[in-house]
């Protein structure tokens, strides 16, 4: 446990990134955009295996979905030949609107799962589609600097505290 | 200057995309004006009303062609390739659809060029006209880093460079490029027939200027109409194979079967039909909304999971035991000699050779150990396997998770390190925790701390199950889970060997708890090293713990214990089969068992075959080579015979490399098998501990090179080999088998 600290640093306690896992692309079926659900070791004893494979598994999905080659996507491309691709102006293409739900998918995530075990997803779209990297932090409070300079500061507050009490 | 130079306005490029623009512009733009206002009048207006169509549709796709990202990879920040950098292979092969693909490292891009993904070595980003291709060897500091634009980045699907549109053509604008190709072939039909059209009808005086120029203008359009139909054909042909062109020049899948291609419609339907696909670059960059702020919560750790893996406490306390029977003193006095220094106590030795070992295993440790005389191998350096690849290495267990967690902490290097020193220098102190309180067990982690709790087991099971237990433990210390279990799995002649030596009741048992962890890939496979530090630093904490947890875990399926299960069982295996000898004079084939085990858990090096029965000389002139072997050379093979094959052990190997070998390939693959499904080999690291073997008879180095997989260059696009030749080659990234006392080998990972 953290020492108790003094009430400024407290609140500056944070984490500092320690290490990054990639989680590959899964070329398994062609060049659709899948990710392996295969669960890195490193992550072992910060998340459960089956947060993380849902996670995957719905970021596939979500990737299936975008490249689907469907009635929509047919009109769209139609409708944007039509208009000599003008549409692309105005319109967000299918996959675009895709990306965001994914984007918010893994905000939403990071939020509500990663971020409290100190693990950080970052969309594989800033990576070109080719890794999905997961950063994982540790919490500096718990290092041996930190937490020494913490301890000296807090003595020293004990120690002012008791001498103002006396009198 | 790198910049600078890169910025350089090369007019030459843009010859062929002026010319096409203004052939095609020039050439339209008099159609329209001289011959189609006859037309108009004397055909039909619905003539000039449909090459206005289809030439704006040309434009478009024109423009799109030229303009629109193909796709081009955002290059990789320092973070993804920091372990590839180094040891990375030049190919890795990835299997797609059941064919086996080869990704090129790109040094330029630090990383894997995803499949039908190359450079282009024409477009401006280049910093310089040559190809990036394969380029290994650019300097880094001659491509900026800060101009995403002006250093090459791969493009995704690939299909060439086209001078008449001056861009790439790849993932994100073939269709138009098509379109563009489709309809510019129609468009010149289009205007050459209606030009012959109005020119052979006369539908105005011949010899005026309208006519001259619709000449004109009919020449060009047939000019060009022979080569652009010819492409247009020839991409038509590869949208329906599903190629690109690039794979189509270089002849990738001539004859072969093109796994990209999903049947002509659906390559058709995908070109055509499918939603743009975004680009990577120039987006606006997210803002990171979400703040990591500790405390953070962590996993819930089942007893199961918790269980160190101790793979040389075991072996020690077996032998203590069978020492204390009586009947293994041949195997003790040889565990005794097999330390390379000659320790004062036995006992003590044999640990401290294990530790050495186990120390020595590691590759930063070797360079540290190799000043201790009887390092005991208790921990070893692990490296979870990382990213990349393929790290299917898994941590079975919280703990080990736990460990790897603090590995994770610093670079795996600095924690082997640091495990390193920490453990060598307890490994008095652990010495005696583990020889104390040999847990065997099911669940053979290579935490000391669980010795307790094992020891507990082991002496339970003294009364019947002795030979059960041990082996059980054997079994469990053989290796990772995974690797145990792989071992298990493929030299059923050797390590299944071990059933054989079990009673009947007995096997049933120890495959049905086997049973239980191997699905598993070695999970919460963590360095030895840290375990070992880990362990000494909550010894006392975790007695207790481990002894209650001991228990159930004891009832559930044992983990695998990273403890090389051959060599463990090996050196047991002998001890109990020589314990038999004497009782009853079993045959040999408790040896055979033995060898196999041995076999697998052992590299090459002769020692593992060694029995250890044979004369303690053998062993520790094993094992003194042995010993020192990884610690000078961690990256050799620590397969490789270092020292001069010993006269017999126990078959262990007795059979001579021969078998061995295979099982090596077999032990060496299966870490690979285990991650099979990345090309590059598993990057499970089989951490095969063996502080108790160090003192017996081989002092099997093994580096395993499990972990090269993806990483290690040597492995290179072949998956690892089994054999000899593999073992020799793990240290990238590899793992070094070392072969402690009482015939564990483990799997230091480098």
């Amino acid at each position: 446990l953290c020492p108790q600290v003094h009430s400024l640093q407290e609140l500056r306690r944070s984490a500092s990134l320690a290490t990054k896992v990639f989680v590959q692309r899964d070329y398994s079926d062609g060049t659709t955009c899948q990710f392996q659900t295969k669960f890195p070791p490193e992550l072992e004893s910060r998340i459960e295996r089956q947060l993380f494979e849902e996670t995957v598994k719905t970021l596939n999905g979500f990737y299936a979905e975008a490249e689907k080659i469907g009635g929509s996507s047919y009109l769209e491309g139609c409708l944007a030949c039509a208009t000599a691709y003008f549409i692309f102006l105005c319109m967000e293409t299918h996959y675009e609107k895709v990306l965001k739900k994914i984007s918010k998918y893994i905000q939403d995530q990071n939020e509500k799962i990663y971020a409290p075990r100190g693990l950080l997803l970052t969309d594989p779209l800033e990576r070109g589609m080719r890794v999905i990297e997961i950063s994982i932090y540790e919490d500096r409070c718990s290092s041996g600097s930190s937490s020494s300079g913490s301890s000296s500061s807090s003595s020293g507050g004990g120690g002012g505290g008791a001498g103002g009490r006396g009198p | 200057m790198p910049a600078a130079s890169g910025k350089r306005f090369k007019p030459s490029k843009y010859v062929p995309v002026s010319a096409a623009a203004i052939f095609l512009v020039g050439a339209t733009t008099l159609f329209f004006a001289f011959t189609c206002p006859g037309l108009s009048l004397y055909v039909s207006p619905i003539i000039p009303a449909y090459n206005a169509v289809v030439f704006l549709f040309v434009l478009a796709n024109f423009s799109m062609a030229t303009f629109m990202d193909p796709g081009i990879f955002p290059r990789a920040e320092e973070d993804e390739d920091k372990e590839d950098d180094f040891r990375a292979p030049l190919y890795k092969t990835v299997e797609i659809k059941g064919i086996q693909v080869r990704m090129k490292w790109c040094a330029t891009c630090r990383f894997y060029r995803p499949p039908r993904c190359s450079h282009c070595s024409v477009c401006d980003n280049c910093v310089e006209v040559r190809s990036c291709r394969g380029l290994r060897s650019p300097p880094r500091g001659r491509e900026p880093r800060e101009h995403p634009l002006t250093v090459p980045h791969p493009r995704q699907e690939f299909d060439h460079h086209c001078p008449w549109v001056n861009n790439c053509i790849g993932r994100r604008n073939y269709r138009y490029f098509f379109l563009f190709l489709l309809s510019l072939t129609t468009h010149i039909m289009g205007v050459f027939g209606f030009g012959l059209l109005y020119v052979l009808y006369q539908v105005e005086e011949l010899s005026g200027v309208r006519m001259a120029v619709t000449m004109v203008v009919m020449c060009v359009a047939g000019l060009f109409f022979i080569p652009v139909a010819g492409l247009t054909g020839f991409h038509v042909v590869l949208v329906a194979r599903g190629r690109t062109t690039n794979e189509q020049v270089t002849g990738k899948f001539r004859g072969g079967v093109n796994p990209f291609t999903n049947g002509c419609c659906k390559n058709v339907s995908r070109v055509l039909c499918s939603s743009p696909a975004p680009r990577y670059l120039g987006r606006p960059k997210a803002e990171q909304t979400v703040l990591v702020r500790p405390p953070f919560l962590r996993p819930e750790v089942s007893d199961g999971q918790i269980t160190v893996k101790i793979m040389d406490n075991g072996i020690q306390t077996e032998l203590k035991r069978t020492k204390s029977k009586g009947s293994l003193e041949v195997t003790e006095s040889q565990s005794a000699d097999a330390e390379p220094p000659p320790p004062p106590k036995p006992d003590l030795s044999r640990y401290t050779g294990l530790r050495t070992h186990l120390t020595l295993a590691t590759t930063e440790d070797s360079s540290l150990l190799g000043k201790d005389s009887p390092p005991t191998p208790t921990m070893y350096k692990y490296r979870p396997g990382y990213s990349s690849s393929s790290s299917s290495a898994a941590l079975p267990h919280s703990t080990s998770a736990k460990l790897s967690r603090v590995n994770s902490l610093k670079e795996p290097n600095s924690i082997c390190d640091s495990g390193h020193k920490p453990s060598y220098r307890s490994e008095p102190s652990l010495e005696p925790e583990s020889f104390r309180s040999p847990t065997f067990g099911k669940s053979f982690h290579f935490d000391p701390l669980s010795s307790g709790s094992r020891s507990s087991s082991l002496k339970s099971a003294q009364g019947t199950g002795f030979e059960m237990g041990h082996l059980q433990s054997i079994r469990s210390e053989g290796t990772t889970s995974t690797s145990y279990k792989s071992l298990v799995n493929q030299t059923r002649n050797g390590s299944l060997s071990y059933d054989s030596l079990l009673t009947p009741s007995d096997s049933p048992d120890f495959e049905s708890v086997q049973a239980g962890p191997e699905p598993e890939p070695p999970v919460g496979y963590t360095s030895p090293f840290l375990s070992a530090r880990i362990a000494q630093q909550r010894e006392t904490d975790l007695h207790g713990r481990f002894a209650s947890a001991a228990s159930p875990k004891h009832a559930a399926p044992r983990e695998p214990s990273p403890v090389r299960y051959d060599n463990l069982s090996r050196h047991i295996v002998a001890s109990i089969q020589e314990r038999e000898k004497l009782l009853q004079q079993p045959p040999a084939p408790g040896r055979e068992e033995d060898a196999g085990l041995a076999d697998s858990g052992i590299q090459s090096t002769p020692g593992s075959s060694n029995a250890p029965r044979t004369s303690s000389s053998s062993d520790d002139s094993k094992r003194s080579p042995l010993g020192k072997n990884p610690l000078t050379r961690p990256a050799l093979p620590r397969f490789g015979k270092p020292e001069p094959p010993p006269a017999l052990r126990v078959r262990s190997l007795g059979s001579p490399d021969q078998p061995a070998a295979p099982h090596l390939g077999k032990s060496v693959s299966y870490s690979s098998q285990k991650t099979a499904s990345q090309a590059g080999g598993p990057e499970t690291e089989e951490v095969a501990l063996q502080p108790l073997l160090a003192p017996k008879d081989e002092v099997q180095m093994r580096t395993a090179y499990s972990k090269s997989n993806g990483q290690p260059k040597s492995l290179g696009s072949a998956p690892p080999g089994p054999g000899p030749v593999p073992l020799s080659s793990p240290t990238r990234g590899g793992v070094k088998k070392v072969s402690g006392v009482g015939g564990t080998t483990y799997e230091i990972s480098v």
